[in-house]
């Protein structure tokens, strides 16, 4: 495997090949930047692009992803799977839940290990540590990679979950490692998420608040990211470690175990080697009412060598998932409120992980925000990417961008002293004479990084005219519209928050909220004279890393300009006049 | 009264206070930014580079 090249460089290998990987506890992806410079998900020699983490071993032979996964059947006690979330993990503080239908993890010498026969002496059983079994997950990930490149793979960047801690990272990194494969940075999938998306926008740069939701096998995560400038602060987050594809294939599991049981009067789910196959036919059958109206549920001999058939549509399946739908919806409104803000705020949902694709999720999702929020998922935006390659292109993109790069310069550049920076708390906007009292525009929105500049033009001007510069603050309006039993005062303004998201939306039909931004504190006036009709001025404001802030004005097309600076406060807390 | 030089602009009040939190180390406009600040440059003599 390593290349035994004698000193020669071999043709078109660079010193460093660094590729995106996505692992998952259910599946894992790889990807790079193409020739061609596009990013590209990569399959493995079996041709998939979702690839199983998940081992199994049959007299010495490691049979991997797929064709591993098919061994949940015969061979569970030697299939190692669900182990992601375990690598530099205390054995107490694990959930082996998900492995009740494989190798169990074990502790031995203070260690998670596996108690697998992986050697070709089939009889003895070997406690293989996780980080091991990590590291033969991320081997053939490599290899696979390798073989498609035709490139030796040197580093990857990698993408985990936003709670993965230092200790987990370091096991990973050791774990990599051990395949001589340095991991350049680590990377939150909602943030690789974000910029598989961004990466092809064409005004990636523009503020926006986004919602990434991840809803994964055995777990979901949403994290609300400010995106400014085309820079990414995670303002909330929020996770459910019961929550993924593996509820939904349950509910179908269910609904086929008692079918069978009416039928057969045995309850497949009471024994093991059954359950094993209503598990894998169910997730199939989940995949595939993604994908069309209707699907077959069918398994030869599943229990009692009975064969069983069946099919299901997609209208009956979202009925009888309809709970666990509710659950995914709920996730996502925690995040929303974790992070002080309305629906309304949310510019963009980015819809990634497996579960994304079920289209009812997504059209859930999809209701409880305003028109004007884009929802990016198969089932909302046919443009939208594949919610399950998200995180191995972002992490491919971030590969591309660093890999030339010392690991020195890499660690120095995502050091805190680089990355905590104060972030503005309001909004920075103009008021213009002439135009209503408590009418706003936003310059620079709030929870944005500094330093700062953004310049907007002001049109259709005349005259003397007083443009006040504030900090504004968002307001939520609610509006009653043909109130029906209780007569409720029109225009009620209301400081956001969320009393009317309960679970029934069926009355929110006549309530109309808005999005208003109000000035709050002015910071300065400029005053431009005897302007000609339809007059342009431009105004930049700019905060410096000191919360300095000047203001620039000028007049398009005409000369001059006014120009302004104000010092930030001396002291770092200040009593102002909010 | 750093506004006195220019009739034109008053100044008012002053930025509330920032809250400190972290930019995530991704992007090419994190780069760019990360470069800015390990050289002490502004965005202006970025640009000029």
């Amino acid at each position: 495997m390593s290349d035994e090249t004698n000193g020669l460089v071999p043709q078109g290998s660079p010193e460093h090949y660094a590729i995106g990987i996505s692992f998952g506890n259910s599946y894992s992806s790889i990807a790079h930047i193409s020739g061609e410079g596009k990013v590209e998900v990569i399959a493995n020699e079996e041709g998939d692009r979702q690839i199983p983490s998940i081992l199994s071993y049959i007299e010495g032979e490691e049979f991997h992803g797929t064709q591993a996964k098919a061994q949940l059947v015969r061979n569970s006690k030697n299939t190692v799977a669900f182990f992601r979330d375990f690598i530099g993990k205390d054995y107490k503080s694990i959930d082996p839940t998900p492995c009740h239908g494989s190798a169990h993890p074990i502790e031995e010498n203070g260690e998670i290990c596996f108690a697998v026969r992986d050697t070709a002496d089939s009889e003895t059983e070997n406690k293989v540590p996780v980080l091991e079994v990590a590291a033969r997950h991320l081997r053939r990930l490599k290899n696979s990679a390798s073989d498609f490149t035709g490139k030796t793979i040197t580093s990857a960047v990698v993408a985990v979950p936003t709670d993965t801690n230092d200790e987990q990272k370091a096991a990973l990194t050791k774990a990599a490692a051990n395949i001589q494969v340095e991991i350049l940075q680590f990377m939150p999938e909602p943030i690789a998420a974000l910029l598989a998306y961004d990466s092809r926008s064409p005004d990636a740069t523009a503020d926006k608040n986004v919602l990434v939701v991840d809803f994964g096998g055995n777990r979901s995560d949403v994290a609300v990211v400010a995106s400014r400038g085309g820079m990414y602060s995670i303002l909330a987050t929020a996770h459910d470690y019961e929550l993924g594809g593996t509820q939904l294939d349950q509910v179908l599991v269910d609904h086929f175990a008692k079918e069978f049981d009416k039928k057969h009067k045995t309850d497949p789910r009471k024994n093991e080697r059954s359950l094993a196959k209503l598990k894998l036919e169910a997730e199939a059958v989940k995949k595939a009412l993604s994908q069309s109206n209707s699907a077959t549920f069918s398994v030869e001999s599943l229990a009692d060598g009975v064969d069983f058939r069946s099919t299901v549509n997609r209208t009956r399946y979202e009925i009888l998932a309809l709970k666990t739908f509710g659950r995914f919806t709920r996730l996502v409104e925690e995040a929303i409120k974790k992070a002080g803000l309305d629906v309304l705020d949310i510019d963009e949902v980015i819809m990634s992980g497996g579960t994304s694709h079920t289209p009812k999720i997504a059209k859930n999702i999809e209701a409880l925000f305003p028109e004007s929020t884009q929802v990016l998922a198969p089932a909302t935006t046919p443009t939208a990417l594949n919610p399950s390659e998200l995180s191995a292109r972002g992490a491919a993109l971030q590969a591309s961008l660093i890999q030339e790069f010392e690991k020195e310069d890499i660690d120095q550049s995502t050091h805190e002293m680089v990355t905590v920076t104060p972030h503005l708390t309001a909004a920075i906007g103009y008021q213009v004479t002439g135009q209503p009292v408590d009418s706003f525009t936003l310059i620079i929105p709030p929870d944005t990084a500094v330093p700062a500049r953004r310049t907007k033009v002001i049109l259709g001007l005349e005259g003397d005219v007083l443009i006040r510069i504030s900090e504004g603050e968002r307001e939520i309006t609610v509006t009653h519209r043909e109130p029906q039993a209780k007569p409720e005062t029109n225009g009620t303004k209301e400081d956001e928050d969320d009393d009317d998201e309960d679970e029934d939306e069926e009355d929110e039909a006549e309530e109309i909220r808005e999005k208003v931004w109000r000035p709050k504190r002015p910071l300065a006036e400029l005053i431009f004279r005897g302007l000609k009709k339809g007059s342009k001025v431009e105004v930049t404001a700019n905060v410096d890393a000191e919360l300095a802030l000047s203001i620039t004005a000028r007049e398009l097309g005409g000369k001059g300009g006014i120009r302004g600076e104000i010092k930030a406060s001396e002291t770092a807390q200040q009593n102002g006049s909010a | 009264g750093d506004s006195d030089v220019n009739p034109n602009f008053r100044t008012l009040g002053k930025i509330s206070p920032p809250v400190m939190r972290k930019i995530e180390p991704f992007g090419a406009q994190f780069l760019a930014y990360a470069r800015r600040k390990r050289h002490g440059r502004t965005f202006s003599e970025d640009q000029r580079i």
